[in-house]
């Protein structure tokens, strides 16, 4: 029986996109899946940055479509923070008032073979109401119901559904209070 | 078991480049040496290396409970009062562990001795679970090993599994955490990053300087996100003593390696071990230090030593060699067993336990007795027809 892995991979550490080594390649399929703030946080959490841009672009693109839509600054700012509050057109030219994208979520299919990301990655925006809550289009990207272009004025958040990896979030009151015994340590593990 | 040298691979810089390895040479002297590397036989893996790994495992963390049970033990191995609580705690939660490291003096004949756990910030990972099972696949490749040459090491799909057997029991969001100037520490977290990534649990990084903390007592990231779990790369008694370490108890977060793993990385495990299993083949006689001067045929080691800093050895011969460190605090005495000497170089074997596992081992090599930072890493293989001597090389 052999007493190594029959196969080891690098997914994150490489320079390649997906170094893969093994002696008995073995299909596998992973999906990763990401709400990001930013190209740059989705860049660090992935270490993908090129697909991060494709995502927040289209994300970016599905926007005013995928965004609730109100009458006024002043009904979606019972949902969603005022600042957040713009006058926005969708792509079939319906005007109305809806909060910006404030994140983008990516879901994106890894194959180990041939080393390379399977296909682009599939994203929408995500929005931020006042409890911090995070939500995406109901509907899957690029498929059909929930997303429309048609006027959805007084529906609110009605085609968004909640995405759950919502961070717990604490205001920082101070920092640097680890690793201070690493003065003069080259490493700490041993 | 033998020293053997062989060509290296010409293109293994490269192979470091795209795989991200950047500490194979530090301080511009070599870390990763493939000059040569250690065959052994597969009954010397099997039965002197792989089953008293796993043997040693299950008894230390028989010991735990013992120990989180008793003010006195927790005295003897200088864990601090206000930690005790919170150490106990986890124990008896059960919060999961990752991995290990015992450190073995083995010449290939007769038992190896454990010299030490290094069960909560253990390195060399990467090099031994990634890099090494790679020269390995290479080597073969090029018929510079024989087709059956094989390797003890399935660290990388052990450490994959467990990721993914974690990954319900870790409350998210994960972060993987190491002092950010080390680029050594920075590649075994990126590199435990990467095997999570691949068992479809995701873990952010952050350097331990930059964790916050919150009014209510929290750990946060640089984007306020409070911290679920945390892996840290960084040694609990230092968490513990520095600012924030008062925190740790009501944060909530969930380490990785866990609270209790402050016993069994103390070297006050050894000679607990030792009380416990008298006699052991593997065992070397250890007792606590109680203050008296060091007799000869012994070594002094701090219960909280890393990469063999601050040891002191009085030889049987009645020589002396120390090696200097930041550490000080309670001792344990540990009966003078020298590591092997292969052509003038000492190897230590390092044997990993992901989860609880016996899955693997690395050896480091050093000019003198005592294993420090500058030991190099060198492959090795499992070879039963290993080549006779010290100088036949495959080519």
């Amino acid at each position: 029986m052999m007493k190594r892995s029959r196969t080891t991979a690098l997914l994150l550490m490489s320079t390649a996109p997906l170094l893969f080594t093994a002696c008995q390649q073995e299909q596998t399929v992973q999906v990763q899946e990401g709400l990001y703030t930013s190209v740059e946080a989705c860049s660090e959490a992935t270490g993908d940055p090129s697909s991060c841009r494709q995502a927040f672009a289209a994300a970016q693109q599905q926007a005013a479509d995928a965004a609730p839509q109100y009458a006024s600054r002043e009904e979606c700012a019972q949902e969603y923070p005022a600042e957040q509050c713009v006058p926005q057109r969708t792509s079939a030219g319906h005007s109305f008032v809806g909060p910006m994208m404030m994140g983008f979520f990516m879901s994106q299919m890894l194959n180990g073979r041939a080393g390379a990301v399977a296909a682009p990655p599939a994203s929408q925006p995500a929005f931020r109401d006042k409890a911090n809550g995070w939500a995406r289009p109901a509907a899957a990207p690029g498929g059909s119901g929930g997303l429309n272009t048609t006027s959805r004025i007084g529906a609110g958040k009605a085609g968004l559904a909640p995405v759950n990896a919502e961070p717990n979030r604490a205001v920082t009151a101070r920092r640097g209070g680890f690793g201070n015994s690493s003065r003069g340590r080259g490493s700490f593990g041993g | 078991m033998k020293r053997v040298a062989i060509a290296e691979r010409s293109n293994w810089r490269a192979r470091a480049a795209e795989g991200g390895f950047r500490f194979h040479t530090i301080d511009g002297a070599p870390y990763w040496d493939e000059t040569a590397y250690y065959a052994f036989t597969l009954r010397q893996i099997e039965d002197d290396l792989e089953d008293p790994s796993a043997e040693l495992h299950a008894m230390a963390l028989d010991l735990v409970g013992d120990v989180v049970a008793s003010e006195e033990l927790m005295e003897r191995l200088a864990i601090p009062a206000p930690f005790r609580d919170w150490i106990a705690e986890s124990w008896r939660r059960g919060d999961p562990h990752l991995y290990g490291r015992l450190d073995f003096a083995y010449d290939g004949n007769g038992p190896a001795k454990l010299y030490e756990l290094n069960y909560d910030t253990p390195t060399s990972l990467y090099e031994a679970a990634f890099f090494q099972w790679q020269w390995l696949e290479d080597q073969r490749n090029r018929g510079a090993l024989p087709p059956q040459a094989d390797q003890f090491n399935s660290i990388h799909e052990a450490l994959v599994e467990r990721f993914a057997g974690l990954a319900a029991r870790l409350p998210p969001p994960l972060y993987f955490s190491a002092v950010r100037e080390s680029e050594e520490d920075q590649g075994t977290v990126a590199y435990l990053r990467d095997c999570a990534a691949q068992a479809g649990l995701h873990g952010a990084a952050i350097a331990i300087e930059d964790i916050g903390l919150s009014e209510d007592g929290r750990f946060t990231d640089l984007d306020d996100v409070v911290i679920g779990s945390l892996f840290k790369l960084y040694p609990l008694e230092d968490l513990m003593r520095e600012d924030f370490g008062a925190a740790l108890p009501g944060s909530g977060v969930q380490l990785l390696e866990p609270a209790w793993k402050a016993v069994l990385s103390n070297k006050g495990i050894l000679p607990l071990l030792w009380q416990r299993h008298r006699g052991h083949p593997n065992l070397l006689e250890a007792h606590f230090d109680d203050g008296r001067a060091l007799p000869a045929g012994w070594v002094r080691k701090p219960l909280h030593s890393r990469e063999g800093a601050n040891v002191a050895m009085h030889m049987p011969d009645g020589r002396w060699q120390e090696s200097e460190g930041p550490y000080a605090g309670p001792c344990i005495v540990q009966a003078f067993h020298p590591l092997p000497a292969f052509a003038g170089n000492y190897p230590l074997v390092g044997s990993w336990v992901v989860g609880d596992n016996a899955c693997g081992i690395g050896v480091r090599e050093d000019d003198s007795r005592i294993t420090r930072d500058s030991a190099r890493f060198l492959p090795h293989a499992i070879i039963d027809d290993a080549p006779a001597g010290n100088t036949r090389i495959y080519v």
